[in-house]
């Protein structure tokens, strides 16, 4: 039974495969319509790559300080960090990046395309990491912490030695799916005109007409930036392993 | 040890886990035993008497010094005793040797070096030394909880609580434990244990308490408790575990 629903899964998948394969590599394409902007879409990756490489560790840094806010005990910033990770999870990057960019930083002088896309894109995956770390804590068993509270641990010392260990291999893969997301999600800063990765495509796009070749350059590039964040995961997740 | 209880209380919500205790203890005692029924209070008495819950009324006073009601204080006793619990809680991703080194070095502040030398010393009086290199997870229950009371040992504890240290064993590795449990009572060491083996409570108890309901129901020293009970309660508790 176990045997016949793998063999199926895999064929099925296989076929469907094989069929989405055959289908984009018979289209004809026009190559030659697209292959001036080839140094554009390059660039375009490139920008994608940095903003993202950028907003992945300030997410990071958001995510940690916004599950240390709700998690402090303390009512005003528990209180205050919650409000914040719900409205941001609550609501459309697209507006989050127009009224932070064209109106917040608008107000205070600050005209940094980059500067700003990165502050909105570290603020809004940091929610979503904030709630993953946030989980990945709670789920250590009260046990845990209660053993170490018996052994003279402080606070400080048992979310050093006991806590987050055993919590950071849990949050691994569902931070690395979010990772994923927001290299993604960089590709709507084109609404401030950020000449990132799909904004070039879009360009080309519109001067060519070779919608295909202009978007399909996007799947590579793209998997070109997460595949990497999917491998390390798994690496750091083996390193983390702690029962065999 | 010199214990004075009174008036200890502590609620949880609306339960009442420890209910209005009092009780002095002389300084002959070196063993204390609680039994009783599972829900009785045993659990809670003995995190109250090692400083990891605080009460909800009344107090408790160690050879002549009330237990501190900061943070601090708490902490700074702790240090000082050693805390078993029932399931053993030993931190899953440090083998052996660390969850014993960690507390010794982080806690107490002990050099690397001296900290493993004195973790060997232990755990080679323990029967554990072929183990140390292992994984939690790698322990039978048995071998756990001898790592867990060799964690709690380590630092030489002015008093040593167990909390049903082997209730969650079986038959064999029961054993084990309370041999090496035996050889602490006959060495000095100060303890206070909560169990359901009426065995051995007999054998080493200086003072055995019954606690039920939260309350304190008798009282006794050595194996009076056992061999002339004063009231029903414990006389039907008794007959009931002892009949097989």
């Amino acid at each position: 039974m176990k045997l016949a629903v793998s063999i199926l899964v895999s064929v099925i998948l296989a076929a469907t495969f094989c069929f989405v394969i055959w289908v984009v590599a018979t289209h004809e394409y026009r190559w030659a319509a697209i292959a001036p902007y080839r140094w554009n879409l390059l660039s375009g990756w490139w920008v994608t790559l940095q903003i993202s490489a950028a907003s992945l560790v300030g997410s990071v840094a958001v995510g940690v300080l916004l599950t240390a806010g709700q998690l402090s005990g303390h009512a005003i910033p528990s209180f205050l960090c919650r409000v914040f990770v719900e409205v941001i999870r609550g609501t459309p990057l697209l507006t989050q990046i127009l009224i932070g960019y064209y109106l917040i930083a608008n107000s205070i002088g600050w005209d940094s395309r980059f500067g700003v896309g990165l502050v909105i894109l570290s603020c809004f995956s940091g929610a979503y990491l904030s709630e993953i770390f946030r989980g990945g804590v709670e789920s250590i068993p009260k046990s845990q912490w209660l053993s170490a509270l018996a052994i003279g641990f402080t606070g400080a010392q048992t979310y050093r030695y006991v806590v987050i260990p055993q919590a950071i291999r849990r949050v691994l893969p569902a931070s690395a799916g979010q990772f994923a997301n927001l290299i993604k999600d960089s590709s709507l800063l084109f609404v401030i005109s950020m000449h990132e990765f799909t904004m070039q495509a879009r360009e080309a796009n519109s001067n060519t007409y070779a919608t295909f070749e202009a978007y399909l350059p996007l799947v590579l590039g793209y998997f070109l930036l997460t595949f990497p964040i999917s491998l390390l995961s798994r690496h750091l997740e083996n390193r983390f392993r702690y029962e065999h | 040890m010199s214990i004075e209880i009174s008036g200890l209380t502590k609620y949880y919500g609306a339960t009442r886990a420890v209910d209005g205790i009092s009780l002095t203890l002389s300084d002959e005692v070196q063993v204390l035993v609680l039994i009783g029924p599972s829900g009785g209070g045993k659990s809670t008495l003995l995190r109250l008497l090692g400083g990891l819950e605080i009460p909800t009324a009344g107090s408790i006073t160690m050879n002549g010094t009330a237990l501190p009601d900061t943070e601090e204080g708490l902490r700074e006793f702790r240090r000082r005793n050693g805390f078993l619990f029932q399931s053993f809680n030993l931190f899953p991703h440090l083998s052996a040797l660390e969850n014993i080194v960690l507390p010794l070095v982080k806690v107490h502040e002990w050099s690397r070096n001296k900290a493993i030398e004195r973790a060997g010393e232990v755990v080679a009086r323990f029967g554990m030394a072929d183990h140390v290199k292992k994984m939690p997870a790698e322990l039978s229950g048995g071998q756990q909880q001898r790592i867990a009371l060799a964690r709690a040992m380590a630092h030489g504890p002015d008093l040593l609580l167990l909390d049903e240290p082997t209730s969650a064993l079986d038959p064999e590795m029961k054993a084990e434990v309370l041999d090496i449990v035996a050889e602490l009572c006959e060495a000095g060491q100060r303890i206070i244990l909560s169990t359901h083996e009426m065995g051995f409570a007999r054998g080493c108890a200086d003072e055995v308490i019954f606690l039920g309901n939260g309350q304190l129901v008798e009282s006794g020293r050595g194996a009076a408790l056992f061999d002339s009970p004063q009231t029903e309660l414990v006389r039907t508790f008794l007959g009931r575990v002892m009949k097989w």
